[in-house]
């Protein structure tokens, strides 16, 4: 278990990474604490998905002058920039929301607008 | 106890992830079926097929070029949701006179936080250097790394230390008023405008002519999308960030 733990330390990482970004959403108290935590989680399904596709002595997958064999997947590559563009663009929402809920609410920690209910 | 409540939960999601991640095959390996299936085939008929010698770009344009167009439309998605959850909480007229009244109100802002001036001399020297870049990114994404959205964020975030260092009248004049709207949806009317003439071309909906002698029209049409999202993407970014900054 151990060895094969330490064969993928790459994905161990990721699993590391998302327990942080799991960490901040549960127990931070502020709204865009909690979205940071959620960005934090976001990249760590990226680069999961990023290392799947790499391979051991692997070029980036861009023909041309120089490239030599073998190359890195590049379908994972395609789906985490789509990935990320999703993300960015639910980070954009939540960060309109979050502002709305400060002009409505004058505060953004998740106890004090509970308490407001 | 809520201390203890959050480690028994992280351990309880880490533990699965981890058995989870000990049966993959090890990192690297060229016999995983990442490696084996669609990909190879990518690998070796990409670049003639897709007409880009970047295998990414051609995955993301040309075989996937559906794909690109959802996520084209999520980033407007995003937009218009951002737009309507800030703009809602202004309860004026609606139509273009809520606009100028928005537009009035935010130029009547208090005064904003005084920029460094090492801040503001910097972002102007590197300013043109950037927008370059930028540009080389965007035209360049189908030999090199980048492409559409990585150039349509770096003229995001040009577009907005701009803004927070000359001040929104004066970044505004980059985004004229009448453009505004075909600037905002521009990679989505790319999308549509490539996609019917690729569906002239080849009778499918943002369809690339697979023929070797049409290598040109596919570089063109590539082209055309790239600087579509850069430029849209760019355009969402600085709009929401205006939106965001005007109180």
């Amino acid at each position: 278990m151990l060895e094969a733990l330490w064969n993928n330390v790459d994905y161990v990482a990721s699993v590391v990474l998302f327990c942080i970004g799991l960490y901040i959403i549960i127990a931070k108290n502020n709204l865009i604490k909690k979205f940071l935590g959620l960005n934090i989680m976001e990249t760590a399904v990226f680069s999961f998905i990023i290392a799947l596709g790499v391979i051991d002595g692997g070029d980036a997958p861009i023909m041309g002058a120089g490239a030599h064999a073998p190359f890195s997947s590049p379908v994972p590559q395609a789906l985490v920039l789509t990935g990320i563009v999703v993300a960015v663009s639910t980070t954009a929402l939540a960060l309109s929301l979050i502002i709305r809920i400060y002009r409505q609410c004058g505060t953004i920690e998740a106890d004090e607008l509970r308490e407001m209910e | 106890m809520k201390k203890a409540f959050v480690a028994a939960l992280l351990i309880l999601t880490a533990m699965p992830l981890l058995i989870g991640v000990a049966a993959l095959p090890p990192h690297g390996d060229p016999d995983t079926p990442v490696h084996t299936h669609i990909s190879a085939r990518y690998l070796e008929e990409g670049r003639e097929e897709a007409g880009a010698d970047n295998i990414v770009t051609g995955v993301l344009l040309n075989y996937r070029g559906l794909d690109t167009a959802g996520e084209v439309t999520v980033i407007f998605t995003a937009l218009m949701a951002g737009l309507a959850v800030l703009i809602s909480h202004k309860k004026q007229p609606e139509g273009d006179a809520a606009y100028d009244a928005a537009e009035a109100a935010a130029e009547d802002a208090p005064v904003r936080a005084p920029v460094s001036p090492v801040v503001s001399f910097v972002v102007r020297l590197l300013a043109p250097f950037i927008a370059l870049f930028a540009v080389y990114v965007i035209v360049n994404g189908h030999v090199t790394p980048g492409g559409g959205f990585q150039g349509g964020a770096i003229l995001g975030a040009l577009f907005i230390a701009l803004t927070i260092v000359l001040g929104r009248e004066r970044t505004r004049t980059l985004m004229p008023r009448l453009a505004q709207p075909w600037m905002q949806g521009a990679a989505l009317l790319t999308f549509v405008g490539v996609g019917i003439v690729g569906g002239a071309l080849t009778g499918y909906f943002l369809g690339f002519p697979a023929d070797a002698s049409l290598h040109l029209a596919r570089k063109l049409m590539m082209l055309v999308l790239e600087a579509g999202i850069g430029l849209g993407g760019a355009a969402v970014f600085a709009t929401l960030f205006l939106q965001m900054e005007a109180e």
